[in-house]
Formats: C-alpha cells, sequence, structure tokens
C-alpha cells in the first residue's frame, strides 16, 4: 500500500530523519540526506525524538485500539446475546438490563410511584400533577389518566384483582377508582388531618390502610368508605404502610427513623425495629421465596436455628438498607453502596435480589445471600423514586424526578 | 431608622407582581418538599439554579433556591417571616444579600445582613448558616464595589462570635492583577459566568458536606472496601 504524504509531512518526515540521524551520529547518512534532500543547515529542535515518538505511539495506539475492540465486543455480546439469553437463565436469576425498552413521557411533574397491574400488561405511574396515568408496558403506549386529586399524589396500590385503584395525595385525601370498567373515582376518603404518604389493600380487599404525616395509620372499610382503626405511636411523619403476606400484620416506616409493625387485630405495635440513621422512605415484607437467601446474608443455617420471619426490608434517607427479622425484632444486616437516599425498594420474585431506587439515579440489584451490590444501572436524570417488578413477567420499572417512565426489559 | 433591617415587600415597579408570585412558590416547596439545604437571597443565588453546576453539587444534596433576582435585605426578612422557612429543617442554609442595596451605607447594609442571621436562627435553632461574601461588582473599582467590600469587613468582625455560622471569602480569586473583573467570570460584571459559579460554590459545596456529615461517610466507605 502506497502511502501519500503532502509536502508539508515529506519535509516534517524528512527532518525527523535527520535528526534521528544526528542524534545518534551517523554523520555520512545525515550529510547524504541534508543534501539529497536539499536541506541545508542545522535540523530545528522541535523535531527532537519526533521520530522515536510516532514509532513508539503507533504500538500505544495499536495496543489501545486492540483494548478497545475486546471491550466493544463485551458489550456487543452482552446486547446480542443479552448477558445471557433469557431463555437460558432461569426467571429466579432474571434481573433488568441496560439500556430501557421504553421511556414514557407525559406527565408534568415528578412522577412519584409506579405499579404494574396484578393481570393485564399495564403499569399505572402517580405523580405530582396530581394525576394518575397507565400505559401499555409492553408497547409503550399511553392509555388514559385519571383526574381528582387537587396536590401531588404520594402513593398508589391495587387490589389483588386489579379491578381497583387506591391512591392518596398531598391533598389529605384517598380516593377509589373503578379499574375496570369506568376508571371513575368510586369514593373520597378523608380523615387524615395531613397529607397521607402511603396507602395499600389489606387481604381480600375489604379495607385499606393509609400513613399519613398527621403521623398515624387509618384502616378505612371499601363498602362503606368509614375509617374503621387508627394506629398511634409513630412519633413523626409515617411515610408508608405495607401489609404482611399474610394479612395479619402492618409495616410502617416513618421520619422519626424507625420501622413499626402492628397487629392489625388489636393495633398494637408488635415490633419497634431501630437502627436507621435518617427519614425511613420505604419498606418492603420479604415474600417466603426469600427465607432462605435472607438466612443466607444472616450468616445463619436455615436448618438448624434460622431466622423464621417475617423479613422485612426498608430504605432510607441515611443511604443503608436494612434487613429485619420482626420475631427476633433485630436488624440481621445492613447494606451499602447508593450515595444518596434510598427511595423505593421491591423484592425480586424469585426471592433471591432487592432491586432498589435511589435519589442517587441508578437502579442497583442486591445479591441478598451475599448481602453484595451486584450490579448498578444508571436509570434517570434526576432522583430516581420509585420501582416496581412485575411479579411473573421479565418486567421492571422505575419513575423519577425527571417526570419519565422508564421500563426495563430482565434477562 | 435604618431600612435595611426592616422588613418589606418591595414596590411592583414593573406591575407583574413577579417578587411576590416567586415568594408563593417558594412558600409552597417549602411545604411540600424536605430540602437539607436552602439557600436565600438574590439573583446570585437565583442564577445558580441554571447552571450546570447545580444540577452537578447542588442538586443532589436536597437543596431548595429561594433566590429572587433584585432583592434586597429587607425582602429576604419578609419573605423569612413570612413562610418561606416555616415548615422545613433544612440542616444548612446559605445566604448571599445585599448587592442591590442602592443607596445604603455599608454600616445599614451589613446590619440587614445581621437581622437576617438572627432571624434565621430564630426560625431555624439547629440550622448552620453559610454568609457568602457580597460578590465585587463592575468591570473596574467603583463605589459599588468599595461598599460591598465595606460591607465584607464589617460582616466579618459582626459574626465572629455567633456559633455554627461560617463565612466564605470570594472576593479575592475574581479581581484580576489589575483589580479589573474577566468578562470569563462575569458577563455583565455582576452575575457569575457557570465556570465562577463553580470557583465561588465548590469551596460551598466542600463545606456543605463537611457539615452534612458525608465526607465522614465517604471515610467510612474507603475504610469498607480496603
Amino acid at each position: 500500500m502506497k502511502m501519500v504524504l503532502s509536502q508539508r509531512q515529506r519535509e516534517e518526515l524528512n527532518k525527523a530523519i535527520a535528526d534521528y540521524l544526528s542524534s545518534n551520529s551517523y554523520h555520512n547518512a545525515l550529510e547524504g540526506l541534508k543534501k539529497d534532500a536539499d536541506m541545508p543547515g542545522e535540523v530545528e529542535n522541535k523535531y527532537g525524538g519526533l521520530l522515536e515518538k510516532k514509532w513508539t505511539s503507533v504500538i500505544r495506539l495499536q495496543k489501545k485500539v486492540s483494548e478497545l475492540e475486546s471491550k466493544l465486543s463485551e458489550y456487543e455480546k452482552e446486547i446480542n446475546s443479552g448477558a445471557p439469553k433469557r431463555a437460558l437463565r432461569s426467571p429466579s436469576d432474571w434481573i433488568p438490563r441496560a439500556p430501557e425498552t421504553h421511556c414514557l413521557t407525559g406527565h408534568r411533574e415528578t412522577v412519584i410511584k409506579v405499579i404494574f397491574h396484578p393481570v393485564f400488561n399495564i403499569l399505572v405511574s402517580a405523580s405530582e400533577d396530581a394525576t394518575i396515568k397507565s400505559w401499555d408496558y409492553e408497547t409503550g403506549e399511553y392509555e388514559r389518566t385519571l383526574k381528582g386529586h387537587t396536590e401531588a399524589i404520594q402513593d398508589i396500590a391495587f387490589d389483588e384483582t386489579g379491578k381497583l385503584l387506591v391512591s392518596c395525595s398531598a391533598d389529605m385525601s384517598i380516593k377509589l377508582w373503578d379499574f375496570s370498567q369506568t376508571y371513575e373515582c368510586i369514593r373520597s376518603m378523608h380523615g387524615h388531618e395531613h397529607s397521607v404518604s402511603g396507602v395499600c389493600f389489606l387481604k381480600g380487599g375489604d379495607f385499606i390502610v393509609s400513613s399519613s404525616r398527621d403521623k398515624t395509620i387509618k384502616m378505612w372499610e371499601v363498602n362503606t368508605g368509614y375509617c374503621v382503626k387508627t394506629f398511634t405511636g409513630h412519633r413523626e411523619w409515617v411515610r408508608k404502610v405495607k401489609v404482611s403476606p399474610c394479612g395479619q400484620l402492618l409495616a410502617s416506616c416513618s421520619n422519626d427513623h424507625t420501622v413499626k409493625v402492628w397487629t392489625i387485630a388489636t393495633t398494637q405495635c408488635k415490633a419497634d425495629l431501630r437502627g436507621h440513621e435518617h427519614v425511613v422512605e420505604c419498606i418492603a415484607w420479604a415474600p417466603a421465596a426469600a427465607s432462605s437467601a435472607i438466612n443466607e446474608g444472616a450468616g445463619v443455617d436455615k436448618k438448624k436455628n434460622g431466622y423464621e420471619g417475617p423479613f422485612i426490608i426498608s430504605g432510607s434517607r441515611d443511604k443503608s438498607i436494612k434487613m429485619w427479622d420482626v420475631a427476633s425484632r433485630s436488624c440481621l444486616f445492613t447494606m451499602i453502596g447508593h450515595d444518596n437516599w434510598v427511595r423505593g425498594l421491591v423484592f425480586h420474585p424469585g426471592g433471591k435480589y432487592v432491586i432498589s431506587a435511589s435519589d442517587d439515579k441508578t437502579l442497583r440489584i442486591w445479591d441478598l445471600a451475599n448481602k453484595r451490590n451486584m450490579k448498578t444501572l444508571l436509570a434517570h436524570g434526576h432522583f430516581c423514586t420509585t420501582v416496581d417488578f412485575h411479579r411473573s413477567q421479565p418486567f421492571v420499572i422505575t419513575g423519577s424526578v425527571d417526570k419519565t417512565i422508564k421500563v426495563w426489559d430482565c434477562r | 431608622m435604618n431600612p435595611c433591617i426592616v422588613p418589606e415587600v418591595p414596590i411592583d415597579v414593573q406591575g407583574d407582581n413577579r417578587w411576590m408570585s416567586q415568594h408563593e412558590r417558594h412558600v409552597s416547596e417549602a411545604k411540600e418538599r424536605e430540602p437539607d439545604v436552602i439557600m436565600i437571597g438574590d439573583s446570585i443565588i437565583q442564577k445558580l439554579q441554571t447552571c450546570p453546576i447545580w444540577n452537578d453539587l447542588f442538586e443532589p444534596l436536597h437543596c431548595l433556591n429561594f433566590g429572587i433576582g433584585g432583592d434586597l435585605t429587607q425582602g429576604v426578612l419578609w419573605r423569612i417571616q413570612n413562610g418561606i422557612l416555616d415548615n422545613i429543617k433544612p440542616k444548612v442554609c446559605i445566604l448571599h444579600v445585599g448587592t442591590n442595596n442602592f443607596g445604603n451605607s455599608p454600616e445599614e447594609i451589613s446590619e440587614g445582613i445581621l437581622t437576617i442571621i438572627k432571624e434565621i436562627r430564630s426560625k431555624l435553632p439547629d440550622c448552620y448558616i453559610i454568609v457568602l461574601d457580597l460578590l465585587p461588582r463592575g468591570a473596574k473599582p467603583n463605589p459599588l464595589r468599595v461598599r460591598n467590600s465595606k460591607v465584607n469587613v464589617i460582616v466579618h468582625e459582626k459574626v465572629k462570635s455567633i456559633s455554627r455560622l461560617e463565612v466564605i471569602t470570594v472576593n479575592t480569586g475574581l479581581l484580576q492583577s489589575d483589580d479589573t473583573l474577566s468578562a470569563q467570570d462575569m458577563l455583565d460584571y455582576l452575575h457569575p459566568t457557570d465556570s465562577c459559579y463553580r470557583k465561588i460554590f465548590e469551596p460551598v459545596h466542600e463545606l456543605l458536606l463537611q457539615i452534612l456529615g458525608e465526607a465522614k461517610d465517604i471515610d467510612k466507605e474507603l475504610i469498607n472496601t480496603q
């Protein structure tokens, strides 16, 4: 292959060769070159070592190129064959992979909560713009908007059938929505004296529990809309409330740095879990499938003297995630990695992992048995406020202060 | 009576009520958000949030910006007494105001700043206060620049005895050897450019990290990873 050099390049090359010859004391050759190339006088300093530099830089660049090529092929492999193909991995090991498959836009303010519909291919989002929107998470299509709240919505939840949706808001109300036919608000419940920040259905779907900045948790009858119980004990804003898998207990977390567990029947506080050093933002009950991984993480053999649970995981503004055993009222382990407030937590349906969303804009996957942050996805351009994992399909959804919702494919 | 220490809503000269609209937005933000850091003051504070450095360094700290362009010490005082600090418990409050108090003496302006500091203290007794020196203004030396440095000298002296308060000195890095301000730092010789905001606010960010105890966390992390 013949390379063509420009006039200027040729002169530079000649001078660089001249410098090389001169610095190596090849005087005869230098004189010959000067004569042949018509290049009288001394070679300027700026050509000192130029030839050697070009020579070595080629090798350096070759090395760099081969490094980058191998890195690229690694990434290509991960994209094409999808860090083992989904078919080759068991569903219990599916974890969300970048890039996202859909980025849904439409909310005008922070997306505060996203959840999957228990039956249909739908996700529902709640925003500080006071609306609730539903989307098809497979196609990324927008479906509809539920309007009724007058201030920022704080939490939403489906009943087990997916026919009813409940929402709560800074406007101090809780609203019940028909999600099977009319998509209209069928009931508004008032009684809290401040923002309502957490809400969920009890097992069976006849009751709703809500947590509020008025420091209380209230229980409401779905049919009548009456408040039937009030749980008091938190000393500050109660952020979230979640019902246990058995349906008998509630877990709540608060600005008072505690996680509390309540017996629904008696409204008594059963456990007061202390350890976080800042507001506890989010909690989740562990599914039965997580029990062995949690015991392994806690360093005990499940068969002998293992913890029986139930287990709760909590995320806090102190940036840590803590795993709690309700029976022994103890913190089993703490996982550190996020660089900012932890805002959302959800168990992997397989039980081996927990997924967290944080104000450090990332989504992290935690391996419970090893208490290890096994994968981090830079999820959003701003605080990542919420995350949900589909119970049976390989999808994860996140929401953010950047007003978008993202759908992540799991492999 | 020193006008700088009398809380006052500025006259709506232009007639669009923007000052009050901004104040009302700040009050509603204070109700909803739970900031760890708040910034109060004039355009120097306000324009920070339009710069990349705001997203990089301050937003992640859960920071709210209550700056209003053109505001005076008396306006800031009024706003503090009328809602912007109610409903929140920030750990740190950052202040820059006074450069727009035209016609007031350095003594009057500095008294205004000190009154604001006292007012913040009474609303938020546990809150750390960071006072930013008034920035130099004008391309070349001029009476307002002299006035601002006099204010700074007086404020430095008077806050010495106040605990949980830091003064950030910014004057020195901005003036060039011939006492001029560079257009690269301040295009209009009043408001910092992004690179100039970095010069001024990176030290503020450092200090914030220390105060918020984040520096300690980083140490912990280093130990854990070793």
